[in-house]
This record gives structure tokens, C-alpha cells and sequence, in this order.
């Protein structure tokens, strides 16, 4: 089925679609290996076609969309939580998500395709641990945690801490994440995502971010500053969100902190990009990202 | 791993055998005979694989088609009714939002779900183009394309339509 250079056949699969997570566990327990849990395998089809991902002989599915318990979408306490299994769709036109995490809503629309939004889910985007992954920096900002479940019980981390390198994280092989959490914004708060890419629609990031600010009687509370594809992981930017912290929005302060951008990352050069060009388009994209917020609240 | 799948497809329902790794568009095509679901970059760029599932658009290249047992299929064969194309594609045709037909099967079923759920809302040039993004068109520059869409909606709002 090769039809043109870099595509590879799908391998030979076993495949099952549990309902539950208990007969989730159970089959997890005896699954023949090299195993792949998946999703909206619109990434896991990709990587195994342009061969990021190879099987020598067979491989076996878990799918976990016919699990019906690991869709929602909640606001709860103050609390949102959202089932992993969510697709991007149902994300973005979540009255809920609109109104409690507008800057999840708004790193959504600039994802994929509407084909793809409405197969792919926010916690393959998680999982698949991209440093160019979108839903990250908003999520980032947004102090996400991120439920992990195996068999041996539930654990609970900072989507910060749950991230280690590119294509990386903390989740084991019998582990699967059910649920992202974070704590809705507050009615004086501002958020904002902006990404950098070849083209402005269905493209992989060079450089995105996300930005949240207090604004209280003009100056900055409470700021959060995260990037995607400026480092093995998407990042908050610690220093910058410090520098800012009790300041008065101007041009200087706005200029500075881009400039602190700037130092703070460690971008790589790939095909998609140079490493000098995003740390310059990094400080931009941040830059306007500050102002944006400014406006909003104005 | 040969898996048993029912699927409805265009209205009918078919029973069909097909390996795990088998794709919807594979399947669309070689189980189920149906060639207007172009096969092109098969990793969701390109939007030529196009179908409806439940009535939402997805890049049927990405699917695995026993993920999506017991559901709903529509391709823009189903969209021919006692062989009088549909308003849609006599939109796309007056409008010459058509040239080589690559694209043409997928940009319908996108454009189609587009229109179906913009019921009694009006369709701004900005929104086609967003919900168009995920079909690439080399031909047209795409001119043609939303104002073939807008035609179809306007079809629509006169009754014409099914």
C-alpha cells in the first residue's frame, strides 16, 4: 500500500475497544505486546505512516473512544475537569470551556482541521507530549493537573510535572490518563494564545504561546507566561512571568519582557525552523500576546 | 486480525469482513466500492478523504474502520438522489467552484456538513474559508469554492435541498 516515498503500510493490529476502564485494566493486564493505547489516532496514524513509530511485526490497539466514561466536560466547584477522551469539538464549543478557560478554547481553534478536531482528543494531544502540542501551553496557564489511572489506583500531577522531554512523560505502561483539571478563570482575568506557523491553518507550531494576566487597576497580578516549541517541552516562562509581577503595562515593560523571553528558552533548529528565528519570533509572539490581554481588558 | 463490521453506509446497511488495520477510506473504496473518497496524503492534510460519520466531517484516512462500528457513513455518492445531483454540486458547478475534481468529493461533504448545521444563520465568507481549511484545492484558489458554498446555502434556504 506504499503509494509515495515516506509512506509506510499500517502494520498488522490486534484490536480491542474496551467500554469500561474496569475491562480497560483487565486487558491491559494480559495484552499481547508491543501494545499501543490510542485514541483519535490522528497522530498515532501519521507517526506510524512516516515511520516516527515502527512495529517489526504486529501490533495490538487499545482503543479507548467506546469508553464512555472518560468523555465529559465539567464545571464543578470551581473546578473544570474534562474526560481525556474529549474531542477537540465538543472542547471548543463547550459553553463551559468558553466561558471558564477561554484560552483553551482559543489554542483549540488554531488545531488541526475541523476532519481532525472532531476525531482527535485533548488527552492524545497530552499524551503524545509534543513539544509543539497546543492544548499544552494553554493548559500550562491554566495550572492544569492531569489524572493518571493504573491498576494499582489513581495519581494526580501537575501537567508540568507529568511532561519530561519531547514525546516524554511520567505515564508507565499500564497507566492511562482519564482527566485534566484546572481551576476556572476568575472574572478579572485575561488569557490569551497566539501560535507561529507556516501557514495559519492545519499546521504544526514553530513557536506558540500562552499568556494570562490579572489585571488589577492597571497592573499585572498573577502572570503566566507559557510556550510551546521553544524547549524539549512546552514551558512556563519563569523569569518573564516574574518580571512583570506588579508592573504597570507600557511599551518599555512589554519590550523588556520579550527581551527576557528571549533569554530564558532554548529553542532547537528543525525542519520546520531555525533555532534564531524562534527565539526572535518567541519575544514577538509573547510580546503581542501582553498586548492582546492589555486590550481585552481596556 | 479479520473483524466483522457493520456499518450504515449512504442508507444502507452492509455487513462487511475487514482487517484491524484497514482504514475507513480503505474500506470506503475497496470494500464498499465507493470512488469519489480520494486516497491522497493519507495523514490529514489534504482533506480528499473527506466523509461524514454521524454527520460530522472526519478524514476518513485517519479513522481505523473498526473504531467506527455501528456508525453512520455518508460519502458524496449519497448525496445523488434518483440520479439528479445534488443542489450542492449543481452550486459548485454554476459557480465553478470545480476545476480538475480532486478535492471536489471532499470539499461537498465538508461544505455539506457546514451548510446543514448553519440552519437558519447566515454564512460569512470568513467562516466557509475556517471550516474549509482542512481541504486543500490546487486549482481554484478557492474564489469559486465560497461562492459556491454561499450558492448551496442560499439553495438551501430556498427549499431546494435535500
Amino acid at each position: 500500500m506504499k503509494n509515495f516515498i515516506g509512506s509506510r503500510s499500517l502494520p498488522d493490529m490486534i484490536y480491542h475497544a474496551p467500554e469500561s476502564i474496569e475491562k480497560l485494566f483487565l486487558l491491559l493486564s494480559d495484552a499481547a505486546r508491543p501494545f499501543r493505547i490510542v485514541a483519535g489516532c490522528t497522530d498515532f496514524i501519521p507517526a506510524v505512516r512516516t515511520g516516527r513509530w515502527s512495529f517489526d511485526e504486529e501490533v495490538t490497539i487499545i482503543d479507548l473512544k467506546q469508553i464512555k466514561a472518560l468523555n465529559y466536560i465539567e464545571h464543578q466547584g470551581g473546578m473544570v475537569h474534562i474526560g481525556a477522551c474529549t474531542r477537540l469539538t465538543q472542547i471548543l464549543e463547550s459553553p463551559e470551556i468558553q466561558e471558564k478557560a477561554p484560552v483553551l478554547a482559543r489554542a483549540v481553534t488554531t488545531m488541526g482541521s475541523w476532519q481532525v478536531r472532531n476525531t482527535a482528543t485533548i488527552g492524545g494531544n497530552i499524551c503524545m507530549s509534543s513539544p509543539a502540542g497546543d492544548t499544552i501551553p494553554a493548559l500550562l496557564v491554566l495550572d492544569a493537573r492531569v489524572t493518571l489511572a493504573g491498576p494499582d489506583g489513581e495519581e494526580e500531577m501537575l501537567l508540568k510535572e507529568f511532561l519530561t522531554g519531547p514525546g516524554q512523560n511520567t505515564m508507565e505502561d499500564n497507566q492511562v490518563m482519564t482527566r485534566i483539571s484546572f481551576p476556572a478563570m476568575e472574572k478579572n482575568e485575561t488569557a490569551c494564545f497566539k501560535k507561529i506557523g507556516n501557514r495559519t491553518a492545519v499546521i504544526i507550531s514553530i513557536v506558540s504561546t500562552a499568556v494570562r494576566i490579572t489585571l488589577e487597576h492597571g497592573v499585572c497580578r498573577n502572570v503566566k507566561i507559557a510556550m510551546g516549541s521553544v524547549a524539549p517541552t512546552p514551558i512556563r516562562i519563569n523569569r518573564a512571568e516574574a518580571f512583570l509581577e506588579g508592573k504597570r503595562l507600557d511599551q518599555e515593560v512589554i519590550h523588556r519582557c520579550g527581551a527576557l523571553v528571549s533569554e530564558e528558552i532554548s529553542p532547537i533548529t528543525d525542519l520546520r525552523a531555525s533555532g534564531d528565528y524562534r527565539r526572535d519570533v518567541a519575544a514577538t509572539l509573547v510580546k503581542r500576546a501582553i498586548a492582546e490581554c492589555m486590550e481585552e481588558k481596556e | 486480525m479479520k473483524i466483522p463490521l457493520n456499518l450504515t453506509i449512504n442508507g444502507d446497511t452492509v455487513e462487511l469482513t475487514v482487517d484491524a488495520n484497514e482504514t475507513l477510506l480503505h474500506v470506503l473504496r475497496n470494500s464498499a466500492s465507493l470512488q469519489s473518497v480520494h486516497r491522497s496524503c493519507e495523514e490529514g492534510e489534504c482533506g480528499a478523504c473527506t466523509v461524514l460519520v454521524n454527520n460530522e466531517p472526519v478524514n476518513s484516512c485517519l479513522v481505523l474502520a473498526v473504531s467506527v462500528q455501528g456508525a453512520s457513513v455518508m460519502t458524496a455518492e449519497g448525496l445523488v438522489r434518483n440520479n439528479e445531483p445534488h443542489p450542492i454540486m449543481k452550486a459548485f458547478t454554476d459557480e465553478l467552484g470545480i476545476q480538475c475534481g480532486f478535492c471536489t468529493p471532499g470539499m461537498l461533504m465538508t461544505a455539506y456538513a457546514l451548510i446543514n448545521r448553519c440552519e437558519g444563520s447566515e454564512l460569512t465568507d470568513e467562516f466557509i474559508r475556517k471550516s474549509l481549511q482542512g481541504n486543500l484545492c490546487r486549482c481554484t484558489g478557492y474564489v469559486n469554492i465560497v461562492k459556491a458554498v454561499k450558492k448551496a446555502k442560499q439553495n438551501k434556504d430556498a427549499g431546494y435541498w435535500w
